[in-house]
């Protein structure tokens, strides 16, 4: 059989003389390749074709105008191949472990965690985005159970998320698999990647891999854009709420050369121009605002191995916050009205290439990104500007150490560069920190059932030295219906002590430092098990996680001990964070998709020398989402609602102890619930949307303390708890045309 | 008092399908295609096409047996229209009998 695909080998140069195609296919088995006979082979879009020989090979004419040829067998994944020159082809087709499937317009499944991955992970994918219709990724996670997302502070309209209950600062955020939007936009970095542009976000929880760094602490969060070589021509989408927020989003893609070149091009506008101020405090509920976004990304893949990947983004952002009538004209003083007034320009650019050896089993990639950020911004009286110039680099080999991939290496080396300059209180903060890094990590994959990682990593810092972060990672699914993984590892982080809290400025108390730049540092341990069965013919699927992180040190911001100043201190002592999850997800009537989630926060640090809860932490968070899709998903329903648990608000004891006039209690706040729904009514290219955000209008009472004075010293817009902002009633309309 | 109780909602049960039946008979028509898909992104595009052509209920195609079968609303649409919309997406549209639909599926189940 052998001399026989030798043959054919030898004779291939004049076979292709011919013109036709032809190779052999392989099953991707337990014990290795095997030939596979009887696998159709067709050109794509046609019935023509052949089937592959007792010994896997095949040979079948050139059709004009196809380059494609399909691969399908029973049992295996279809595999679809692009023809090029006239070598020989090699096709490994995986097996398709669900086998009864005959798909009959299966319904789109939003979010699910993966059993395959090693790290915990949930998917979120374009059928999950458009269940929330606003509007950016900091919006997206409205019918996440895992991610929590709340105003930082009641002026500015930043929004934080909280992954395990811990500060987003701790998740290490990613576009397309490199680091992005830290250092200046981690405040309001999440509100810079429209939610039309993104394709689907991965949320994975505890250590994550050393290939992407050290960072990492709680988890991972990354955002997968749209890509050029995809399907879609062209995509517009308007957007528009009674609150006054407008928003265009468009990208088309255009094939400059089959789709071996392609290019897409992103718009993004948006306009908040009402002032609203609903609690009649004399501050708007949210700032006014004007965002304008474009991006470009070229892909080229040459379909034999190599793909290369560019572009950037422009992000111009101007918001304007504080009491209604400020502007952004004004010069800040007490004889104007408060604003707070954040000017922002930046760009990002990227490039990514890889190759993959012919035998699929050596590859090599080169990861890089850069960006700009430029800010000039005033709170109160309080003037910040600063700017960012940030590189990074990574270069990862892939090498399989055996045949049937069963022990897999990754190695690499990686640089950041990242140069800060800032200005608060007409002090000059300067910075640049250089950390080159090696890392390595094996995979041992003896079967789907069992994947076993484990990776170290080496930092050299320019400013806090040499570090080792070592992470491990297992799962396994010792019975059909159960998985367990475990991980642990360790992360750290620079924590920006300025840039990353200057939320707090719209405070009376100055802000308190010793060091402009602190690192931190934690182990986390998570545990989960996944359960899944079949209830009355449709999949039921039921995890429990748990997750510690503990840290060794922190950056601890202590609003609590002086009535003075807000302290940010580096602290050794102890802090940590314990979060339980359950979740629920099941189909109690065909296409109803119901999912259930609790999740328990017990985190606590050392604040003015005791260990206290967090503060402006829920203590637990219930999720219940309901998604409802008529045949052939013509219409969709949603309905979301969210419990929150209540926490502690901090506060200095002795100043507030006496107080009267504040009605209700002071030091805690109670839980709440919010509610979310939505319509959707889907055409052959467009669709239309009608939703409410906080269907029973729930906000804080009193977000902004203070505010008859706001340059008094009891000012505070910072202890924020809750929604700053009731019912929100917004229509929007998506317009979509596909390549064929 | 249970007993009644089980009775009443079996009946209810029956009633609704019953009923079911009954409305799918008179208003539904049933039309069955052969066609050649062959691939699981070309029976999306005929999914995502045919399901907005007008009265279209419901739809089963299978890329594998290259089967299409649509439930529509008569007289919003015809057999030939829809027959139409499948050759306008550039595939074959052979009509067949839901027999032999049937045939075809149950022929494409077993050899799995």
């Amino acid at each position: 059989m052998k001399k026989y695909i030798l043959l054919l080998f030898i004779l291939f140069p004049f076979l292709t003389k011919a013109q036709s195609v032809s190779g052999v296919v392989f099953s991707d088995e337990a014990n290795g390749k095997q030939p596979l006979p009887g696998v159709n082979v067709v050109w794509e879009g046609t019935s023509e074709g052949t089937a592959s020989m007792p010994d896997g090979s095949f040979t079948l004419k050139n059709k004009p105008g196809r380059n494609k040829l399909v691969f399908s067998f029973v049992g295996y994944e279809s595999q679809t191949v692009r023809v090029s020159d006239n070598d020989p082809l090699e096709v490994v087709l995986q097996p398709n472990l669900e086998l009864e499937e005959v798909t009959v317009i299966q319904k789109d499944r939003g979010t699910y965690l993966s059993v395959i991955n090693p790290i915990q992970t949930e998917n979120i994918s374009g059928a999950e985005l458009h269940k929330a219709a606003c509007c950016n990724l900091a919006e997206s996670f409205e019918t996440n159970p895992s991610v929590d997302v709340s105003y930082s502070d009641a002026v500015t309209g930043a929004k934080q998320i909280k992954l395990l209950g811990l500060d987003g600062t701790y998740s290490q955020l990613q576009v397309e698999n490199m680091p992005a939007l830290r250092g200046l936009a981690t405040t309001f970095g999440l509100t810079y990647i429209p939610g039309p542009w993104l394709e689907s976000i991965q949320v994975s929880k505890g250590a994550a891999s050393v290939l992407n760094g050290y960072e990492s602490i709680a988890g991972q969060i990354n955002a997968e854009l749209k890509k050029p070589d995809s399907e879609e021509k062209l995509f517009l989408n308007v957007f528009g709420n009674d609150e006054g927020r407008y928003e265009f989003n468009g990208n088309t893609n255009i094939k400059v050369k089959g789709d071996t070149l392609t290019t897409g091009i992103f718009v993004h506008a948006s306009d908040v121009s009402k002032e609203n101020d609903h609690n009649h405090d004399g501050f708007l509920d949210s700032p006014l605002s004007s965002t304008f976004e474009v991006a470009n990304r070229w892909k080229y893949n040459n379909h034999r191995g190599g793909m290369a990947q560019a572009g950037f983004t422009l992000l111009w952002n101007d918001r304007m916050g504080g009491q209604v009538g400020a502007n952004s004209d004004m010069i800040p003083s007490e004889d104007n009205p408060y604003g707070v007034n954040i000017e922002t320009n930046r760009v990002d650019a990227f490039f990514k290439s890889g190759i993959v050896s012919q035998d699929n089993h050596r590859a090599l990639a080169i990861l890089t990104n850069f960006a700009r950020h430029e800010t000039k911004s005033y709170y109160g009286l309080s003037r910040y500007d600063a700017d960012e110039t940030r590189f990074y680099g990574n270069l990862v080999y892939t090498q399989d150490l055996d045949i049937a991939a069963i022990h897999v290496l990754n190695s690499g080396a990686s640089f950041i560069y990242d140069d800060f300059n800032e200005m608060l209180y007409n002090q000059d903060v300067q910075r640049t920190e250089k950390v080159p890094g090696i890392f390595t990590e094996y995979t041992f994959k003896p079967s789907d059932r069992l994947t076993l990682m484990a990776g170290i990593r080496a930092d050299f810092h320019n400013i806090f030295g040499n570090f080792v972060t070592p992470r491990m990672h297992f799962r396994y699914q010792f019975a059909d219906h159960y998985t367990i993984r475990t991980s642990a590892g360790k992360g750290y982080r620079t924590a920006n002590v300025i840039s990353e809290n200057t939320f707090l400025l719209a405070n009376s108390r100055p802000i308190s430092w010793t060091e402009d730049a602190v690192q931190e540092e934690a182990w986390n341990f998570g545990f989960a098990f996944i359960q899944n069965y079949k209830l009355l013919d449709r999949d039921l699927s039921i995890n429990a996680e748990f997750f510690r992180t503990e840290f060794q040190q922190k950056l601890v911001v202590d609003r609590e001990t002086s009535s003075e100043f807000i302290y940010l201190l580096p602290s050794t002592e102890k802090a940590y964070a314990n979060s339980l999850q359950f979740d629920v997800r099941w189909q109690p009537v065909k296409r109803l998709d119901m999912l259930l989630a609790y999740r328990v926060n017990d985190i606590k640090e050392t604040i003015g020398g005791e260990l206290k809860d967090a503060p402006l932490t829920s203590d637990y968070k219930g999720l219940v989402n309901f998604n409802y899709t008529t045949n052939l998903k013509k219409w969709m329903f949603d309905y979301t609602i969210q419990f929150n648990g209540g926490g502690r608000i901090p506060r200095v004891y002795e100043e507030w102890m006496n107080r009267a006039d504040i009605a209700g209690d002071i030091f805690e706040f109670s839980p709440y619930t919010i509610m979310n729904a939505q319509v959707t009514k889907y055409f052959r290219y467009w669709n239309i949307y009608l939703g409410v955000e906080n269907l029973t209008d729930f906000t804080q009472s009193n977000p902004i303390e203070g505010a008859d004075d706001p340059f008094g010293e009891n000012f505070s817009a910072t202890n924020i708890w809750g929604p700053t902002m009731g019912r929100k009633i917004y229509l929007g309309l998506r317009f979509n045309l596909n390549y064929e | 008092m249970k007993k009644l109780i089980l009775l009443f909602t079996m009946a209810m049960f029956i009633g609704f399908a019953g009923n079911e039946t009954f409305a799918q008979k008179k208003e539904n028509k049933v039309v069955c295609f052969k066609s050649n898909m062959d691939c699981a992104d070309c029976e999306k595009t005929v999914t995502e096409y045919l399901k907005f052509e007008k009265g279209v209920k419901d739809l089963k195609i299978d890329h594998v047996s290259n089967t299409i079968l649509v439930e529509y609303k008569d007289g919003k649409n015809s057999d030939e229209e829809l027959a139409a919309a499948i050759e306008k997406k550039g595939y074959k549209a052979d009509k067949i009998t839901q027999k032999e639909y049937e045939e075809i599926v149950a022929k494409n189940k077993k050899e799995e």
